[in-house]
């Protein structure tokens, strides 16, 4: 009888067996023949299991990245690198284990940092970490934003949505997510009255209203929007950023609207707290206290990796840009984004509790 | 490329060597993944994509939705054998599979749910197919008032399974209304019944829930009852009496033809539909099913059409998921999301694009599909002897090995120690319901369709004004509907009368 219970019990052994094989063959590995010794922080990673933390579900913009560069991260550490992914509380809950993570350089996450920052900022309950003492290794990208509009509505300018009749109607998904953020932000700043309808469950929700023509466009990232854009359903009308994306040389950014405004003092602020957040963009990150040896080799290997020219031609290839920052860079953009003036930070924790 | 070409084209990669190879693993592995509880199609697909970079288009995309393709069948047999449902989409299942195997027809039942979902994806694929012309025009049918009306429609349905405690089971489905709540809310920005616990902000995980309320309900019936899962009636069968009764089902689901086309039309329909998800549409098909059926008394004690209706639902919603997915690049679901994101890695474009340059392609996902389904239906037939034996297997050793597999698929959706106890808690929860005689059913439709309701009322409303119920679709949905639940309370009362008439 036993026997009879074990064999039929294969399905499930099987698959325990190949991961156990894995495992083993995952610790066990034999440093190479004719390498030289390693010393230090390589030694210590050589062989090591890193674990980076993904603070969304598989699948998503952030997933992919990750897998995307972790080969290459293997290479420059000489560790096997496992995605982790922990999704919850819009990403907070990654981010709150790697605040909390152990201090042995073994964890390591990518965060969706200008959510994060605003977050804090806003006093959100579940922001339990302290954006700036994380340890920053890099930064993968940055943010652009884009207002995008479908060419079925008419409105195909900046120009023509601000001078338009009607009360324009721009989607955006949850309130005080980043799709009704930059809305309303970019409403106030200069002073339009766009009727922003927020609610949808997902981007892809609201692409398909925009389909359906129930409503004339939304922001969004350049890389979720850069579809619809090449196959000509949809056009970017405005852009995040100081300077005109390459792809996009014909798209006003908002900067260069700033002198017709009445204002142009606020807005100009408005816009440049707005854009220190998008420069986060998503950082790779550390938990605060890792030895220093141990981060400066991180912080090489990644640089290192985030420069290999294979990584580079399969971003570029599935669209998927890559904006690398050091990590001396990132704690320069992460003071810049926490050291808002008191007027705008109160408009900013306004738009993020949805009272704008 | 015109779609003929386009078909023969299609055809031919997929049976070619440098694919075919791909989409048999593929679906293989789906099987697996799906016969183990909690671990679903977006869970395959997810592990798939690591291999995709070093993959040409055609092999990547039959290996990914091979992988996909399968999940439900596997889940089917371990809903079917275990009383737990192996992926989300298969609780439908658990209302007349589990009966049938205590009957000693385990087998048949499992037959037969292979095949319909075989037929189901079949039938979903070609539908997919034939919409291709017109696809972008019928995706764009369903704004959020029709999804509103379409979701409420479907809620009804809750009447028909309830119909013979009909006050128990609206308690139980208004209390999944109610679950569905909890949460951060997205349109008001305000946590919801999460008693300040940080885990509740993003909502219950269905998985936990479905586990919960079903697998671990069940487990601890068996634990109470002692014995083995296989019931008192039924001796082990020999290999060769379960093969008979593999085919047996097989036929079954052959000569249900027409409601095997009936309940796959209705998952292609809630397919196309972003967000409703393939569990509702599985339960509205086999509501359906018990509604048309001529033996509607013995629904829940075991009879096949229950089976059949559930499982050819299930797998057609992803010919109709893949529709809007392939038609506008917009995912009618998780997995379609990941498949998004996948051939994006592969460098494929969707959008009308894809249906007019790569057709193709679209014909790769097609017989993908059937090819990956037919795997999956033979393949679980050789699973179901080794499984069915282990339902002989005592409660007291087999509840240790099922409670296990069961948290460890809570577990893995999102890592989270919390589901572990969400799942204990539903455990409970569901274990009262049953012996109580709380449809456990109306409770996950409640709680699976009050998302839908809830955001698309809203959005209806802001979106078209309080009056969008007067515009032509969701006024006829809504006419439908009401006839629907007219015609049910009119049974029900009859029904009451009738009986009452007896017992004078």
């Amino acid at each position: 009888m036993t026997t009879r219970i074990l064999r039929h019990r294969k399905p499930f052994s099987v698959i325990g067996w190949l991961i156990a094989i894995a495992a083993l063959a995952a610790c066990q590995q034999p440093p190479p023949d004719g390498a030289p010794e390693k010393t230090g922080a390589a030694a210590y990673y050589d062989g090591r299991n890193i674990r980076w933390i993904i603070p969304y579900s598989p699948g998503g913009g952030y997933d992919e990245y990750a897998r995307l560069i972790s080969p290459y991260l293997e290479k420059h550490t000489g560790a096997r690198v496992d995605v982790y992914n922990l999704p919850g509380a819009g990403g907070m809950r990654g981010a709150n284990e790697l605040y909390n993570a152990p201090k042995s350089g073994l964890t390591i996450g990518v965060i969706n940092g200008s959510a994060l920052v605003m977050n804090e900022l806003a006093g959100m309950r579940g922001a339990d970490y302290k954006i700036a003492e994380f340890e920053y290794i890099g930064r993968v990208v940055a943010d652009r934003r884009v207002l995008v509009v479908s060419l079925d509505s008419g409105y195909t300018s900046i120009e023509a949505i601000m001078n338009a009749d009607e009360r324009i109607k721009i989607g955006a998904t949850g309130l005080g997510g980043s799709t009704y953020v930059d809305a309303v932000i970019v409403n106030e700043a200069f002073d339009m009255n766009l009727d922003i309808i927020h609610g949808f469950d997902s981007s892809s929700v609201v692409r398909q209203a925009m389909l359906r023509g129930n409503i004339v466009g939304t922001w969004g990232s350049w890389g979720s929007a850069v579809d619809a854009v090449v196959e000509g359903r949809h056009k970017v009308v405005l852009q995040s950023g100081r300077e005109r994306l390459a792809e996009l040389p014909d798209v006003p950014t908002a900067f260069e609207l700033v002198d017709r405004m009445a204002n142009p003092d606020r807005t100009q602020a408005i816009l440049s707290a707005w854009e220190s957040l998008h420069e986060v963009g998503r950082p790779v990150a550390a938990p605060p206290g890792v030895p220093l040896e141990r981060l400066e080799f991180l912080r090489a290997a990644f640089d290192g990796a985030m420069h290999e020219p294979e990584l580079l031609a399969k971003a570029k290839s599935s669209g998927r840009p890559l904006n690398f920052a050091s990590a001396e860079e990132m704690r320069r953009v992460i003071t810049e984004s926490t050291s808002m003036p008191d007027d705008i930070r109160a408009l900013f924790v306004r738009a993020i509790k949805g009272e704008l | 490329m015109g779609i003929v070409e386009g078909l023969v084209s299609g055809l031919l990669q997929a049976i070619s060597l440098d694919v075919f190879p791909y989409l048999f693993i593929g679906s293989v592995f789906g099987l697996l993944i799906g016969v183990i509880p909690g671990l679903s199609g977006h869970f395959a697909m997810a592990m798939v994509i690591p291999f995709l970079y070093s993959m040409t288009p055609e092999a990547g995309i039959a290996f990914l939705l091979g992988a996909h393709a399968t999940v439900a069948q596997g889940g089917g047999l371990t809903a079917i054998l275990f009383s737990t449902p192996g992926t989300g989409q298969n609780a439908a299942t658990l209302l007349d599979g589990p009966p049938m195997r205590r009957n000693g027809l385990g087998a048949m039942a499992a037959g037969a749910a292979l095949t319909s979902c075989f037929l189901g994806a079949t039938f979903g694929a070609v539908t997919l197919a034939l919409l291709l012309p017109g696809l972008q025009q019928i995706v764009l049918f369903f704004g959020p008032p029709e999804i509103f009306v379409l979701a409420f429609l479907a809620l009804t349905f809750v009447a028909v399974l309830g119909k013979k405690d009909l006050t128990r089971s609206l308690i139980a489905a208004l209390a999944g209304l109610l679950l569905a709540m909890i949460g951060l809310d997205n349109v008001t920005n305000q946590e919801r019944f999460t008693f300040g616990l940080l885990e509740l902000r993003d909502g219950l995980e269905l998985v936990p829930v479905i586990l919960g309320l079903f697998a671990v309900a069940e487990v601890f019936e068996l634990w109470v009852s002692g014995g083995s899962l296989a019931g008192e009636k039924s001796p082990a069968l020999t290999a060769r009496a379960t093969q008979r009764q593999i085919f047996q089902g097989v036929w079954a689901a052959f000569k249900h033809w027409w409601l095997v086309l009936r309940c796959s039309a209705i998952g292609v329909t809630m397919g196309l539909i972003p967000g409703l998800g393939s569990a509702p549409a599985a339960f509205v098909a086999y509501g359906h099913a018990q509604q048309t059926s001529k033996t509607k008394e013995t629904f829940g004690k075991g009879n096949i059409e229950g089976v059949i209706g559930s499982e050819s639902a299930n797998d057609a919603v992803e010919g109709g998921a893949l529709a809007s997915t392939i038609a506008f690049g917009v995912p009618g679901s998780s997995s379609m999301a990941i498949l998004l994101g996948a051939l994006f890695i592969l460098g494929q474009e969707t959008g009308p694009n894809m249906v007019t340059d790569h057709v193709d392609v679209v014909f790769i996902m097609i017989f993908t599909i059937i090819i990956g389904n037919f795997i999956g239906m033979v393949g679980g037939m050789f699973l179901v002897n080794p499984l069915s034996r282990a339902t002989g297997i005592r409660g007291g050793l087999l509840v240790p090995v099922l409670i296990t597999v069961i948290f460890t698929g809570a577990f893995a959706v999102q890592r989270s120690w919390f589901d572990i106890g969400i799942t204990l808690l539903f455990g409970v929860l569901g274990y009262l319901m049953k012996e109580l005689n709380y449809s456990r059913a109306a409770m996950l439709i409640g709680f699976v369709l009050g998302f839908a309701v809830e955001k698309n009322l809203y959005l209806a409303i802001q979106l078209s004004g309080p009056y969008f119920i007067l515009d032509p679709i969701p006024l006829t949905l809504a006419m439908i509907t009401i006839a629907f639940l007219a015609y049910n309370v009119w049974a029900i009362v009859t029904h009451r009368r009738e009986t009452r008439g007896h017992a004078d």
